[in-house]
């Protein structure tokens, strides 16, 4: 019995030496709790550059571009885009889900750093960048939004319809919102932008981030988008005043990343950061170089361009424009008789727009503010205000201003027969100006009635689908609300956009 | 001081050597062979011939003792007479069959359980290097399929369906009461195994807490014998290996030429007729695939003392994929002791196997990389591009055509490097202690260390690495390595008490259980390369960063995770009469996975037997075996998300991390959100079965009805993308599965005297699946399925034929009318099918002859739809001019060709919409395995020195039926460009002495 004891202790001390709690109360390392997440002004930083992080137009490029007349199908496309290049939009199409799920992403973001910067105090030498941290969180949080807008607003200037949902705090895991007004969305984008205005210093060197001119050119893009030309006279006149022009030299720099002249805000793009990729090729999801939304490996004619550029977007540029330099590579073959040929083989318009950077091919910076573009919106207001014509202070003289830092020459002085000359005239500067530049979709939708345009393809691009045109009345101009969110939110599919 | 007296004392005789001889019969009186013969403390023996015969030299006085399996062990003493004949007895007890039971064994009839043993005869010389493809269609209710021809390649198995969404749903694996990684098991000497036990139901699993949702299955590898003299066996193996046959019917060079002239794209669009014909066809599925040769080597030593024996073996295999680039080396050394104290009450054993793989492994296979896939190339490569236009990768920079996808592979198979080595070592101790005469204490240790090297390089001369690296870097090009280590212990510690009282039987435990498992990798990936001396695996040339650009950077990586179980449960099994028996068992599991939610679980079964051919009123009656089963219990999944052990260790808590944010700068950032609720998923699972075997146990067979209920299921629940997620991972919903397994064999010849035996055997399983309780307003989930559906049922627009007006593509809306606009949201419908069989098994006969055998084992499945999305790519109209096509578009719509289907090259909705056009039946009837063969008779042998010879042929996947035109029907497997498994023929030998 006495050995029988012992062998049962022996029996106990087994069970007991391995009974501890080491093989079930386990904590990974290198793991990060929400209260020990943001304690101090220099952990606020860093999840600024996570917010910003969450901010890319390389989907909205690739969709704009595929879904209008900005680009064709290349020699090397191995399927890519052909749903988008015909038309083919619903709700569950990529662009809307990625569009939707992306936007809201960033916002979160944006609303996480938000209330944990009410639980941090900074010291009196942190109060500047703790308030420039808070400013940018609120920018990016109405720049969040004025994206939504713009893809899911059905009609910009009525304040009634139905907008997106507005987000200014961090919603729990089983809520379910509906739509906002567009009055209501819009009234939490200036008030982001009243705030951050506030918040930020005075200075504006950096474009890579958002600052007070920053904060001024999305004040005038709004207000231009909803159609309230006096306020986004203002405010484009006020930073075309400071920015200027670039000359030729300075705007082909600009998009080999070496020149900032022109640049009010644009969102830096780098070897090793989460972009540094090809990304999806020819969706809508992109996330990869801007480079990559046009071709496989480089922006010339041996990169394998799976799009090339579109015949009639081409045929609009002058090739003594430095734009031409800047879009078109100087590899292309380019078939002067293309429309009696007819084979897209020898007419291969390879797109330059996205040469790369920092040795790194088809990697660019995302431009998302440029001067250019709030001379186009003084010249709308112009043109909205009836002041088209005119050597000065007209739509026509801001389109030679343009035009003549563009040619490096003395232009013409154009002259409009109609407001919807003027602003035809406005949208095609507008396209190639900010040619793959992620505008073309949206000035459609927002311009093209009162220029009487729409997607307009030149026939060689569309022989082989048909899908050459699509008025800028059609209901595919405001994307439709995903499936995705249908699925956890069903309430509002009462809500989709019309059409779907 | 007793012990030098002793020794002085000892005296000194001429003891006599004499030859004694005898023939050694069974209880009828027949002889039998193979009876091992030793002398009592001594290494020398022998065995019986074919006639029973032996002979062997010994000394008067000396013990000889005759052991056979299923015989009682007979001992005679060495007298004056030189003939010692000797007539077995059978053992009763050893002749039942044991029976796995988890922790412990029991005999046939004793068992409660639903299990099926398979042994080693069954699973022996095959050529798979993994033994789980082996085991395809030999047990009912155990559906394994495998997608990948790579060579070690982790199967797919699962136990009567599926019983997880995120999870888990393999089996636990035991070995040697070692539970072990069960992705891994390329590094396992398939020869070594004795037999593999799977249970099925809960009264088997419940045991096993939160890791025997899926079903457990348990190995043992091959031990020696007490008091046997050395064994030595070999067996080499030698096997040739094929692409399976597809029925795609592919264009040759004319053809494609022809249609590229006709369609105005590529290469075709400029020729003329003359130049068209004279260009040679070449199937790159003859380039890229090719004939893979196998040899397995096995050489094992068994021998065993008084106290002691032991098994060695050690194996030597290497496997050439069928795909280039890919094979696998194996080497394996076990070795397998046990041993006794004098008195019995002590004994143990230990297990260890040590194994060194190396493996090419090609990556990218599946995806649509025309620059990486090598499958791709095999299948879609235009016939008129020939390995002879290759020069180098630089050539093929400019023009870039699509067309050239088989020499951007080609210079990928030259120029890139794959390759994974892989140490496992799995070591178990058992030992048991006799307390009492019905109290043990027993202990059971064991580790699984598995150590695995990845090297990855992409020469800086390679097409890709110019590509993408461009003229600005001509020393472009990668090298990867990452070290990757698992190491898990387990200790299972037990009492088991035993007690026989008159017509009771009692068998109870008392078990803990603690498990602890550690994951390490670390690596590098270091861009940039120099030609001059460049070699994969060493860092000579290796480019530094620079201040002029950001393209040499290099990256480090490295992981810890840690992960652990522990647990406490009981066992009682009573027996009456051998008539009635009833098995309880308790569990109290801990999962570290679940710390912040809920820690503790608790799993239970109860299973019960009655032995109906043990009753009075049986006698006489034509069953000799007729047992009724049933069980019911509970067992856990404790793996919701992700295949290992460490996969989502602790989603109950909100995360943050620090990393690359924008521009590159380090930032922090939201990981992860929270689910507080967090749990095991769990499955009840009902079992009712009967054993029978008759007409003196010519057919034998049984047949298991089951309910398996998974709840708590873990999957995605859709969340409102303001959350930041479109959706969270959350325990809701149960999926069902009902089903039937059925084995059924028979002796149709069964003949003693001329020795022709014939058995043909029939196994399936029928399952039906269940959703239920899905976590959406309307019970339905895209991708898993809705309430009172199969598992990820199909949800799509329904293709209805090319319409004939105008050769566009029709569709059904969601109301069945016919359109060639449907929308792509609300006209998708549940189609009722999905990837799951509803039927599968298998059939087959074993013959054998005089020592000639023949074996055959046909699988089937049936209700397997799946996307054949490889006939996708042969009927592109949009890839014309780049890919290779199929013949079946000779059919093309045109005005003239109304009715077909086939739409028109140019039909406007022919890539809008994802329908089920593709959507095909994967139903087919395999010729599994066939082997043929020869075993010596002992007579031949004599004086050979062998006492075994065997030769023998297999055959694996020798032939395929099925409506499937794909190269493999046996994937479970939607993707496309996937690496077929291959037709395999073997031959090999196999001796013993």
């Amino acid at each position: 019995m006495k050995n029988f004891n012992k062998i049962f202790y022996l029996f106990g001390l087994f069970t007991v030496l391995v009974a501890c709690n080491d093989a079930i109360d386990i904590d990974q390392p290198g793991r990060l709790d929400a209260e020990a997440a943001f304690k101090t002004v220099a952990d606020l930083q860093s999840g600024l550059y996570g917010v910003y992080d969450r901010v890319d137009t390389s989907g909205e490029i690739a969709f704009s571009s595929i879904f209008t007349d900005e680009l064709s199908i290349g020699f090397d496309n191995g399927g890519q885009g052909l749903a988008d290049y015909a038309f083919v939009l619903n709700a569950g199409s990529t662009a809307p889900e990625v569009f939707w799920v992306g936007a809201y992403g960033a916002i979160n973001a944006a609303n996480r750093l938000i209330e944990a910067a009410q639980l941090v105090t900074p010291e009196a030498d942190e109060q500047t960048q703790y308030n420039n941290i808070l400013g940018q969180a609120y920018a990016l949080r109405a720049l969040g939004h004025l994206f939504l807008q713009n893809y899911f607003s059905t009609n910009y200037e009525d304040d009634n319809a139905l907008g997106v949902i507005a987000m200014d705090f961090v919603p729990t895991i089983d809520q379910q919102l509906l739509r906002n007004t567009n009055g209501e969305v819009y009234g939490l984008i200036i008030a982001d932008l009243d705030r951050a205005n506030s918040l930020l210093d005075n200075d504006t060197s950096d474009p890579t981030f958002l600052n007070k001119d920053g904060i001024l050119a999305m004040r005038a893009v709004t207000a231009a988008y909803r159609g309230n030309y006096t306020q986004a006279a203002t405010f484009s006149q006020q930073l075309l005043d400071k920015y200027g022009l670039a000359n030729r030299a300075e705007y082909e720099a600009m998009f080999l990343d070496t020149d900032n002249t022109e640049i009010i805000f644009k969102l830096e793009r780098s070897v090793g950061d989460n972009y540094d990729g090809q990304g999806n090729t020819g969706s809508p999801e992109a996330g990869g170089w801007a480079g990559a939304r046009f071709a496989f490996v480089d922006a010339t004619l041996a990169g394998s361009p799976y799009f090339e550029m579109g015949r009639s977007l081409f045929n609009l540029i002058d090739p003594a424009d430095i734009r031409y330099d800047v879009n078109v590579a100087p590899t292309s073959v380019i078939d002067p008789d293309y429309a009696t040929n007819n084979d897209p083989a020898l007419d291969i318009l390879v797109i330059q727009k996205y040469p790369g950077s920092e040795g790194q091919p088809l990697m660019n910076d995302l431009k998302i503010f440029r001067s250019s573009e709030m001379l186009l919106i003084r010249a709308e207001a112009y043109a909205d205000a009836g002041s088209f014509n005119g050597a000065t202070n007209s739509t026509a003289a801001l389109i030679k201003q343009l035009r003549d830092a563009r040619f490096g020459t003395d232009t013409t002085l154009p002259v409009y027969a109609s407001e919807a000359e003027a602003f035809a005239a406005i949208l095609d500067e507008r396209r190639v100006e900010l040619a793959f530049e992620g505008h073309r979709y949206k000035d459609l939708k927002r311009l093209g009635s009162r220029a009487n345009q729409g997607v307009n393809k030149d026939p060689i691009d569309c022989a082989f689908n048909g899908a050459c045109t699509l008025p800028s009345t059609d209901y595919r101009f405001t994307l439709p609300l995903p499936i995705i969110e249908f699925n956890a939110n069903p309430g509002l599919r009462e809500q989709q956009n019309p059409g779907y | 001081m007793l012990t030098p007296l002793l020794v002085l004392c000892m005296s000194f005789s001429f003891s006599q050597e004499k030859t004694i001889s005898g023939n050694v019969t069974d209880q009828s009186g027949l002889p039998l062979p193979g009876v091992a013969v030793v002398i009592v403390g001594t290494t020398t023996g022998t065995q019986t011939d074919f006639d029973g015969n032996y002979s062997i030299s010994a000394q008067v006085g000396q013990v000889l003792r005759y052991t056979y399996l299923g015989q009682k062990t007979v001992i005679r003493t060495v007298g004056a007479a030189s003939t010692i004949n000797v007539q077995m007895e059978d053992d009763a007890e050893a002749l039942q069959e044991v029976v796995v039971q988890g922790y412990r064994t029991s005999t046939k009839e004793k068992s409660s359980i639903a299990s099926v043993t398979i042994n080693a005869e069954t699973i022996e010389n095959r050529p798979n290097a993994s033994f789980v493809q082996t085991l395809s269609g030999q047990v009912a209710g155990l559906n394994i399929t495998t997608a990948s021809g790579q060579p070690g390649a982790a199967s797919q198995v699962n136990l009567r369906g599926v019983t997880s969404i995120n999870g888990n749903t393999q089996p636990l694996y035991i070995i040697d009461g070692s539970p072990v990684d069960e992705n891994n098991f390329r590094s396992l000497n398939p020869q070594d195994i004795a037999s593999i036990s799977v249970l099925k139901d809960a009264g088997a699993t419940a045991i096993y807490g939160n890791r025997g949702a899926n079903g457990v299955i348990v190995i043992k590898t091959r031990q020696g014998s007490y008091n046997t003299g050395l064994t030595v066996n070999y067996t080499g193996i030698l096997s040739f290996s094929t692409l399976q046959d597809n029925d795609y019917n592919l264009m040759n060079s004319q053809e494609q030429l022809t249609l590229e002239r006709d369609r105005g794209a590529g290469l075709g669009a400029s020729l003329t007729d003359a130049e068209i014909d004279a260009y040679q066809t070449t199937d790159w599925a003859d380039f890229f695939f090719d004939t893979g040769l196998i040899q397995n080597h096995t050489l094992s030593l068994s021998s065993g003392g008084d106290n002691s024996s032991q098994f060695t073996s050690f194996g030597y295999f290497d496997q050439e994929g069928i795909l280039q680039d890919s094979d696998l080396k194996r080497f394996s050394i076990r070795n397998n002791t046990s041993g006794k104290s004098n008195n019995e009450k002590f004994n143990y054993s230990t297990n260890l196997t040590i194994n060194y793989s190396e493996s090419n492994e090609p990556n990218s296979i599946g995806s649509g990389a025309i620059n990486r896939n090598y499958v791709l190339g095999a299948y879609i490569s235009v016939p008129y591009i020939s390995p002879d236009d290759y020069t180098n990768g630089a050539d093929l920079l400019s023009p870039l055509v699509f067309s050239n996808t088989p020499l951007f592979l080609l210079d990928r198979l030259r120029t890139y490097t794959r390759k994974e080595d892989e140490v496992k070592v799995i070591g178990s101790l058992n030992a048991g202690y006799q307390l009492t005469d019905n109290l043990s204490a027993n202990v059971t240790l064991s580790a699984d260390y598995q150590s695995e090297f990845l090297t990855r390089a992409e020469a800086p001369d390679s097409f890709n690495a110019l590509l993408f690296g461009g003229a600005a870097n001509p020393t472009s090009g990668f090298q990867q390595q990452i070290s990757t280590r698992q190491f898990s212990f387990n200790q299972v510690t037990s009492l088991n008490y035993v007690n026989t009282w008159g017509k009771h039987t009692l068998d109870a435990g008392a078990f803990t259980e603690y498990f602890k498992a550690h994951f390490r990798d670390f690596g590098f990936f270091a861009r940039g390369l120099d030609p001059k001396t460049f070699y994969p695996g060493d860092d000579a040339g290796f480019v530094s960063d620079n201040s002029a650009n950001d393209v040499f950077i290099d990256d480090a990586n490295a992981t810890i995770r840690n992960a652990g179980l522990f647990s406490y449960f009981g066992q009682a099994d009573y027996d009456y009469d051998g008539r009635y028996g009833i098995t309880g068992t308790i569990r109290r599991d801990a999962s570290y996975r679940f710390a912040g939610s809920n820690k503790w679980a608790t799993f239970y079964s109860v299973a019960g037997r009655w032995n109906i051919d043990n009753e009075v009123f049986m006698e006489n009656s034509i069953f000799d075996v007729l047992k009724l089963r049933a069980s019911y219990g509970t067992s856990g999944n404790q793996r919701i998300s992700g295949a290992t052990y460490f996969s989502a260790p602790d989603l109950t808590k909100n995360f943050f991390a620090t990393g690359p944010g924008y521009a590159g700068i380090n930032s922090i950032f939201l990981s992860q959100i929270a689910n507080t609720t967090l749990k095991w998923e769990t499955v009840t699972q009902t079992n009712v079965g009967l054993d029978f075997e008759l007409f003196n146990n010519r057919l034998r067979g049984n047949v298991d009805g089951y309910i398996k209920e998974t709840s708590d299921l873990f999957q995605s629940t859709p969340v409102s993308a303001i959350n930041d997620v479109t959706e969270l991972d959350a325990n809701t919903g149960t999926l069902t599965n009902t089903g039937l397994d059925l084995t059924l064999r028979y002796n149709l010849i069964n003949s003693v005297d001329d020795g022709l035996n014939l058995e043909i055997f029939a196994l399936g399983n029928y399952n039906k699946q269940e959703l239920g309780d899905l976590p959406s307003e309307d019970g339905e989930l895209i991708g898993t399925g809705r309430n009172g559906g199969k598992l990820f049922e199909y949800y799509t627009i329904r293709y209805a034929g090319v319409n004939p007006a105008n050769g566009n593509l029709l569709f059904l809306d969601a109301d069945g009318n016919v359109t060639e606009n449907p929308d792509a949201d609300t006209d998708r419908v549940w189609i009722d099918k999905n990837i799951y069989p509803d039927f599968n098994g298998s059939f087959g006969l074993n013959l054998d002859y005089k020592g000639f055998f023949l074996q055959t084992q046909f699988n089937y499945t049936i209700g397997v739809d799946r996307f054949d999305n490889d006939l996708a790519d042969f009927q592109d109209p949009d890839a014309i001019g780049q890919f290779r096509h199929s013949r079946d578009l000779f059919r093309v719509w045109t005005p003239d060709n109304r009715i077909t289907d086939i739409p028109s090259f140019d039909a406007f909705n022919r890539s809008s919409f994802t329908s089920d056009r593709y959507l095909r039946n994967a139903d087919y009837i395999r010729l599994r395995f066939a082997s043929i063969g020869y075993n010596f008779p002992a007579k031949l042998l004599e004086g050979t020195g062998f006492s075994r010879l065997r030769i023998f042929g297999n055959a694996e996947n020798l032939f395929t039926i099925s409506e499937w035109r794909g190269f493999d029907a046996e994937a479970l497997n939607n993707g496309s460009r996937i690496y077929p498994t291959p037709k395999t023929l073997s031959v090999g030998f196999e001796f013993g002495f």
